[in-house]
């Protein structure tokens, strides 16, 4: 059954996953906000105000802002690795309901990351918001939606490969949160790329860091929207083939790990 | 090919079993390939066919495979080997309310159970005033889930899978939820859904309801099948082996038991009784027509009820009665041998006294019998039902209640029976 067939099913999980994440507290939404703004808040307090990290100018010629300037990493990073996490246990949180009747595996994994998104959607807001008031916008923006659409993709199929191989390798869920915190170090969100040294003993840590896919988009985006340019041909042709790499991994393992879920569950 | 809403094809279904799971990549590096794999066939060589419109049903003992065969058909599991088609949107009833999440409400679950069962929000909006209403919970349905009571949540889960008008449904023994009233409306949709042409698969232990919805059923026994077409044939197939293993069985425990007793031999009785004990009960036994000792009786059978009893004086004038109580605690019958003027002179030492009907009256069911001996207001012995009765039928009871009452019926309509009324 085609993906669109089950957007009624994804819509559902999600609501049942955002109503179930606020039901029951006190602030509820806000909480949404709340969470990414004290993350923001603690890494520039951190990283600009102890180590001193200088951002590049804006776009529009004025110096840089790095509160603003890690927000437009910071957005792309917290969607993956939520969606990543979320994904997990939204699947496994459906082992039992799965069992019972049929529905594909990707869909409370695809409905974590709708709900994951609707709260990042509200940041992205936000962002640009603040990015208006400092009058910084070009028609470059109007490309934001189609790195946008890329990173989603790419997200959701990394995210289906994990939680759909986390079923048969329960141990994959303590990796991820390592790779993660890796991930989160080795993609230029806290830190301008140029600081990274060629090479480390021996080892091409520049070209890694620039290479990897995250620093990809998050260098994309920032570009579309920071640096206010139409990014280079470069970076969209490697943001376009690491989404199809990953969409076919995802398709790969749904057609061959994806039916047997209910046994392994 | 539109005729056949299901078409079950040479379908066996194995499962892996490991007897240590190798489920961590750690393991798979440390300890090398799994060890101890055998495999489990739930389900051999299967086929069958459903014809649109029809109600089919399994049977078997608990584990012949029939709830593995039903999320086989249900899309949950996939078969190993052979093939399933199933033609038709499928409302699967594996587990009621499976989908629910505490924290939404009835509402919201109902959208979302909805959602899985792979309708469209447009669709759900049409039927959700008739599923709020056939569930029955009022105002509950804008509380969240967790607060409802097991047969709140059960009922709204049922409401949910019938009432959005499945294709093909398929139910698991899950008809035993909530009280009369709502079962009886359970059964009541299902007959509906059946007379306005819905496809029903149905897994139940109710041979009775079984012979009354089904119109073709499968006897599965360890993932074989061993009779397959007319509901009402595999029934009988199916109770005749029961009733041969049952018979088996209590003989065992008969033969093991009966050294014992043997041994020990008592004079005192087994369990506290009433009465002043110059007499007492010390077995009651059923024989059906040949005479042969039985461990359970058939309605409309012939039928001996045995009572054994050892005295320890002679006595004169003595009655004894029966009681036969379902095991809802509803007294059947009590008949009693001074209605009928038999009173008996016992001798001291053992003996028995015979209750003989030609055609046993009880339906299928559990029963235990009291005994009573008597005189004239005197109890000497009483046992509250001490022994069991179990009557078993060879074929599908489609009678309703505790006994079947005796009588005849018009030949032709507007005529009395002859020679009456």
């Amino acid at each position: 059954m085609p993906i669109w067939r089950q957007w009624n099913l994804i819509s559902n999980f999600s609501r049942r996953d955002l109503k179930a994440k606020f039901n029951g507290t006190l602030l509820g939404w806000a909480w949404s906000l709340v969470v990414p703004l004290a993350t923001l808040a603690i890494y520039t307090l951190v990283f600009s105000v102890v180590f001193r990290m200088v951002p590049p100018p804006m776009g529009n010629g004025n110096d840089g802002v790095f509160v603003v300037w890690l927000f437009c990493g910071l957005v792309l990073w917290s969607y993956f690795s939520s969606c990543v996490n979320g994904g997990i246990g939204a699947l496994l949180g459906s082992g039992p309901l799965l069992q019972k009747i049929y529905f594909p595996a990707y869909a409370p994994v695809l409905g974590a990351g709708l709900a994951v998104g609707i709260q990042s959607l509200i940041e992205l807001g936000i962002l640009a918001i603040v990015l208006v008031i400092l009058l910084n916008v070009s028609w470059t923006w109007l490309l934001v939606p189609f790195v946008l659409a890329l990173f989603v993709i790419f997200t959701g199929s990394v995210a289906t490969i994990v939680a759909v191989m986390n079923v048969y390798y329960r141990d994959l869920a303590h990796l991820v949160s390592v790779a993660l915190q890796l991930l989160f170090y080795l993609t230029p969100i806290i830190y301008n790329p140029d600081i990274v040294p060629e090479s480390w003993n021996g080892i091409p840590l520049r070209a890694i860091v620039e290479l990897s896919p995250l620093s990809q988009f998050v260098g994309l985006f920032r570009a579309v929207i920071y640096d206010l340019t139409a990014g280079d041909l470069g970076s969209w042709v490697a943001v376009a083939i690491w989404t199809l790499v990953a969409l076919g991994g995802a398709m790969l393992v749904m057609k061959r790990r994806g039916g047997d879920l209910s046994e392994a569950l | 090919m539109t005729d056949i809403a299901i078409k079950v094809d040479h379908l066996s279904k194995t499962f892996r079993l490991q007897t240590e799971r190798r489920n961590s990549i750690k393991e798979m590096f440390v300890r090398g390939k799994a060890t101890g794999v055998h495999d489990f066939h739930a389900l051999r060589d299967v086929s069958f066919e459903v014809p649109r419109g029809s109600t089919f049903g399994l049977v078997g003992h608990n584990g012949s495979g029939k709830s593995t065969l039903l999320k086989i058909l249900a899309g949950v599991y996939r078969p190993s080997a052979g093939q399933v088609l199933v033609d038709g949107r499928v409302s699967a009833l594996l587990e009621l309310g499976a989908g629910f999440h505490g924290e939404l409400t009835g509402r919201e679950n109902v959208y979302l159970n909805g959602a899985i069962l792979g309708l469209s929000k447009k669709q759900i909006d049409r039927s959700i005033d008739q599923i709020i209403d056939f569930a029955g919970i009022g105002e509950f349905i804008d509380s969240p889930v967790k607060v409802y009571s097991s047969g709140m949540y059960v009922r709204l889960g049922f409401s949910v899978a019938v009432t959005l008008d499945p294709e093909i449904l398929i139910v698991d023994e899950i008809i035993a939820v909530g009280d009369e009233e709502f079962q009886r409306k359970c059964f009541d949709h299902l007959f509906e859904l059946r007379r306005r042409g819905t496809t029903i698969v149905l897994v139940t232990h109710s041979l009775t309801l079984a012979a009354e919805l089904c119109d073709q059923g499968i006897w599965l026994d360890h993932g074989r099948p061993q009779a397959l077409g007319d509901v009402a044939d595999v029934i009988d197939g199916y109770l005749l082996d029961v009733n041969a293993r049952e018979s088996a069985s209590r003989a065992e425990a008969e033969a093991a038991g009966g050294e014992q007793v043997g041994a020990g031999a008592v004079v005192a009785p087994p369990v506290p009784r009433q009465g002043s004990g110059e007499i007492r009960m010390t077995k009651v036994t059923l024989h059906d027509a040949a005479g042969a000792e039985v461990g359970f009786v058939t309605p409309g059978e012939e039928c001996t009820v045995r009572v054994h009893y050892r005295s320890a004086q002679s006595l004169r004038e003595v009655g004894f009665g029966l009681a036969f109580i379902h095991e809802s605690g509803i007294t059947v019958a009590g008949p009693n041998s001074m209605q009928d003027d038999r009173r008996y002179d016992i001798e001291p030492g053992e003996g028995f006294v015979d209750f003989y009907s030609d055609s046993l009256p009880l339906q299928p069911g559990a029963f235990n019998i009291s005994t009573a001996i008597v005189d004239k207001g005197h109890t000497y012995d009483y046992s509250d039902r001490e022994t069991e009765l179990r009557v078993r039928a060879d074929h599908a009871v489609r009678e309703p209640g505790l006994t079947r009452m005796l009588g005849r019926w018009s030949a032709e309509p507007s005529t009395p029976v002859r020679g009456r009324a």
